[in-house]
């Protein structure tokens, strides 16, 4: 696809920054629905996004989404610079989590992060560093 | 079917274009043109938060006169139970039901019963559903214009249950026709309504062919009535059948107060609500079995047809529901057997009707997204609302769609005049 039929949105999300989280993923559903994308893609974006978004705001200091969206495809990629994760494998587990209790206090953190993410996309792909930063990239067939 | 019956009226001649309202709109659906305001009825869901704003008294909003009620052989009056709060401290309901004949109803029943019912019925939903979860209230029909209109992912969580007051309508016009031997459609039955919202339920109906109510009136119409009639009472019936179960129906957190399950949520104020439908849209909410969102502050008691402030009504609820208990009159066999027979159930099944999106062609609707984003990177950010768009992306959206110019930015316009001298 050429790249002016890309629409390309892009966002910053702030570490511990709690009040604002979730606004980016939101911004990226109400873009999908102005598009007027299917619903049921709607809605496996907002879940797989929010999720991301969110991992970025509880564990790293801060990070950038950036949202890539042609007639074909939605390509959303999450880049942060945190704590990275040491066992990928483990983290990709139904019921892991690192939540701290004031995180499942807030309704965080119930192991349903990274595997919830993969459920919802079309593909998904992980990379991290320990002391770096982790890598998320999914993308969503149109 | 994307038209729809509105409740909202602005009046031209008394507008003078002030942008206080497109402001406050939340889905945007209003601009100022040529120095008025004009809503986009498309994107109007009447939340009534214009209505509220305006220092203008520009816009009006359509209820039933009460001078319709001569229309009809027979009138039956189905108040909500946010009447109730909005007399003096010891006002109790059964006075007002009975001030409502004195005022010239025939038949006056108490509306928060049927809430009552309509408490255990919801009950009886909840523990036979299997999701999705969270399951939503569809109590205020603004809440369910803006889940079809903005979140249509979210349709299939609406509660399938008929809404009281229609439930109540259709029992009592049943009744009081065999009882009174009078046709049934020569019956008036009007709901006493603290909000104009009431009246896009009765024109325009979801979950069911047509409404059973034939209008509604509004508290602050005949409030002057009913204090006069409130005076010296000299009927004395008990028409007061609810606990304070039912009453609870008009504050916030009314309706999940009879649930037996924790893990409900109650949200009032259109802000809220917005944020908490995002938040189930994410998969936020997924563990919250039933969710009640109201779209006026506070509940039904926060109507922009009320008379008395919310505060003083929500004291007022409260103190009725102490009076009156929160142990139901109802009897759970009774509603069980309604529940069977289908008394409860939707006639039909609720739509999406999602917004039209930029361009019906997705490759379109992108290059204008790109278009916007490249006016939008020229505009101050300033939101300043002055050139008739509520904010600079709005503005930019608009200019994309032909609808506007990037000349009515003034601050641009400004500077350009100032470049030029």
């Amino acid at each position: 696809m050429a790249a002016d039929n890309i629409l390309t949105q892009q966002y910053l999300i702030k570490g511990w920054d709690f009040t604002r989280a979730g606004e980016a993923s939101c911004d990226v559903k109400n873009t999908l629905k102005q598009i007027g994308i299917s619903q049921d893609v709607i809605r496996r974006v907002a879940i797989a996004s929010y999720e991301a978004e969110m991992n970025v705001v509880m564990y790293a200091r801060k990070g950038k989404m950036k949202c890539e969206i042609d007639t074909i495809r939605i390509k959303i990629t999450i880049e942060d610079e945190g704590p990275g994760i040491k066992d990928i494998n483990l983290a990709m587990q139904e019921g892991f989590s690192t939540a701290t209790p004031e995180m499942r206090e807030m309704g965080f953190g119930a192991g349903m992060g990274l595997p919830n993410i993969k459920r919802n996309s079309d593909s998904f792909h992980i990379s991290s560093v320990v002391g770096r930063g982790t890598k998320l990239e999914m993308l969503f067939h149109l | 079917m994307r038209k729809q019956f509105h409740s909202i009226r602005f009046i031209e001649e008394k507008c003078i274009g002030c942008v206080t309202c497109i402001r406050a709109c939340p889905t945007k659906a209003i601009r100022v043109i040529n120095g008025k305001a004009r809503v986009n009825y498309e994107r109007c869901i009447d939340c009534g938060e214009c209505f509220r704003v305006c220092p203008h008294d520009a816009i009006s909003s359509e209820t039933t006169s009460y001078a319709d009620v001569e229309k009809f052989d027979c009138t039956i009056a189905l108040p909500s139970p946010v009447l109730y709060s909005q007399f003096g401290h010891d006002v109790m309901p059964n006075q007002i039901l009975l001030a409502l004949k004195k005022i010239g109803f025939d038949y006056v029943f108490d509306e928060a019963w049927d809430c009552e019912l309509t408490t255990d019925a919801l009950q009886e939903y909840l523990d036979q559903s299997e999701g999705p979860f969270p399951k939503i209230s569809i109590t205020c029909p603004v809440v369910v214009r803006l889940i079809t209109m903005l979140y249509p992912n979210l349709v299939k969580n609406l509660v399938k249950l008929e809404i009281p007051r229609e439930s109540a309508a259709k029992k009592f016009r049943q009744k009081a026709s065999k009882s009174w031997e009078i046709p049934p459609e020569k019956i008036g039955v009007l709901h006493i309504t603290p909000c104009p919202a009431k009246m896009i339920s009765i024109n325009h109906p979801v979950g069911l062919k047509q409404s059973n109510l034939d209008g509604a009136i509004a508290i602050s119409d005949i409030y002057g009535r009913l204090l006069e009639a409130l005076k010296d009472l000299e009927e004395d019936v008990i028409l007061q059948l609810s606990s304070g179960i039912g009453i609870a129906w008009a504050i916030s957190g009314g309706e999940i107060m009879g649930i037996r399950q924790e893990n409900c949520l109650a949200v009032s104020g259109v802000q809220d609500v917005i944020r908490v439908l995002n938040d189930v849209e994410a998969g936020r909410l997924n563990d919250i079995v039933f969710l009640e969102c109201l779209i006026c502050p506070d509940g039904c008691i926060g109507g922009s047809l009320t008379v008395q402030n919310r505060h003083q009504a929500r004291r007022k609820v409260r103190r009725l529901i102490k009076m009156f208990g929160e142990q139901t009159r109802v009897s759970r066999e009774m509603v069980f057997r309604l529940y069977q027979e289908g008394y409860f159930c939707l006639q039909e099944e609720i739509l999406p009707n999602p917004l039209p999106p930029l361009d019906s062609d997705p490759g379109k609707a992108i290059q204008k997204l790109k278009q916007r984003n490249e006016i939008l990177k020229k505009l101050p950010g300033k939101n300043c609302s002055a050139c008739g768009s509520p904010d600079c992306q709005t503005l930019a959206e608009d200019i994309v769609l032909g609808q506007a110019s990037i000349d009515d930015c003034i601050f641009l316009t400004f500077k350009k005049f100032n470049q030029k001298v």
